[in-house]
């Protein structure tokens, strides 16, 4: 079974013609039916008024109103119909700052141009499946800044393609050094805390096995 | 924290949190998608046959008021706006190239947004790295040189590299005599 992207609609706001185009054709290579498409943040708001879009795809850096505007007027417009709705912000951008800035206006999820059919799909399902909640401040309305703790998470090797037996290898290695280190500490006649003095150590820091 | 800071402190404000219904999950359910389905459609992107030079050329144009911009600014003129006005385009070039077969622009183009976020001052060094970078990019639209270049496309990249570390040490060492 797969995802039924054909009960979603999906407003695709970017004023790159092409870019625009090859959007819409992996949303509909998804399955997704209903693609609404516009060129300006301002065109993208009355959009998503009138279609009520279950997710929004914009482009940052538009002509004259650009995402981050469609994303404010989404958010804070009284005549917004969804100010829930999810933000998939594009951009050539990568740098901190930016990502910062456009998490600051409300943004759900950040997608680095160029990008891979499974880079969408990643952030779409990112939408689906860990959802974020929202907070209200003084100053700032949208998804939650903070990812929510993941208790599955181990602490170390995050990338997805760490499968068990690479954790199980890690665990082992760290298993080790910490037993080198015990030796160490026995030579040494020293107890879980002490300072270690060089002097006093037989053994070569060298010879511990990290790798 | 002395008694003074504690009374100064800020009022810690106050956060409301909502957990909006999943409406989009409630209507996709479950399953994903196949990597059949994934690979269709990076096909789509890898055989679009968009011709990328004319939305390039804009975007080089653009670049280049900036650049003609940046020309007449006096030392003591605000640099940021100018900076941005050259650097907003050298990012599109980056986002797009790569999208319709020119991944040697996207990687020129990535060094150039990196070069662009840490000059302050756009003065004739800063301006000549610029131009480099302009008339690489152009160069490689007209020869065409799509994917990444292979070997040569390797050399125009270091080459700019090369320049950007360059314009970094003169400015250190600017900076050391000052």
């Amino acid at each position: 079974m797969t995802y039924a992207f054909d009960r979603i609609k999906v407003l695709i706001v970017e004023d790159n013609a092409p870019m625009l185009e090859i959007c819409r054709s992996l949303l509909m290579a998804f399955g997704v039916k209903d693609v609404f498409g516009t060129h300006s943040g301002m065109d993208g708001f009355q959009v998503f008024c009138k279609e009520k879009p279950d997710l929004v795809i914009a482009d940052w850096m538009m002509e004259p109103t650009s995402g981050i505007f469609l994303t404010e007027q989404i958010r804070h417009n009284t005549l917004s119909p969804n100010k829930f709705a999810p933000i998939i912000l594009m951009t050539g951008f990568s740098e901190k700052k930016r990502v910062i800035e456009a998490r600051d206006a409300g943004v759900t999820e950040f997608l680095v141009k160029p990008f891979s059919a499974r880079d969408l799909y990643k952030r779409v399902a990112q939408i689906i499946e860990r959802p974020r909640q929202f907070v209200r401040t003084e100053e700032f309305f949208g998804p939650d800044r903070r990812r929510k703790v993941d208790q599955n998470f181990s602490g170390f090797l995050k990338r997805e393609d760490d499968d068990i037996q690479k954790r199980l290898e890690q665990r082992l290695r760290m298993k080790e050094a910490s037993l080198s280190l015990d030796k160490m500490r026995d030579q040494a006649g020293l107890e879980k805390g002490d300072k270690i003095d060089d002097s006093k150590i037989d053994t070569d820091p060298y010879e511990i096995d990290f790798r | 924290m002395s008694t003074h800071d504690h009374f100064q402190m800020s009022p810690r404000r106050k956060a409301e949190y909502f957990s909006p219904p999943n409406q989009i999950k409630q209507k996709v359910g479950s399953g994903g998608l196949t990597e059949d389905i994934l690979s269709k459609a990076q096909a789509l992107i890898e055989n679009n046959s968009v011709d990328f030079r004319p939305i390039a050329e804009i975007y080089l144009e653009s670049m280049q008021q900036g650049i003609n911009l940046a020309n007449q600014l006096k030392p003591d003129q605000g640099h940021e706006e100018v900076i941005e006005k050259i650097l907003v385009p050298g990012m599109q070039l980056k986002a797009n190239g790569g999208m319709f077969h020119y991944d040697l622009i996207t990687r020129i183009a990535d060094k150039f947004i990196q070069f662009m976020e840490v000059v302050e001052k756009l003065d004739a060094d800063a301006l000549e790295i610029i131009v480099a970078f302009h008339t690489t990019i152009r160069a490689i639209l007209m020869a065409e040189i799509k994917g990444d270049g292979g070997k040569r496309g390797e050399e125009l990249m270091q080459a700019l590299v090369d320049a950007c570390y360059r314009y970094f040490h003169k400015s250190e060492d600017a900076r050391k005599i000052i």
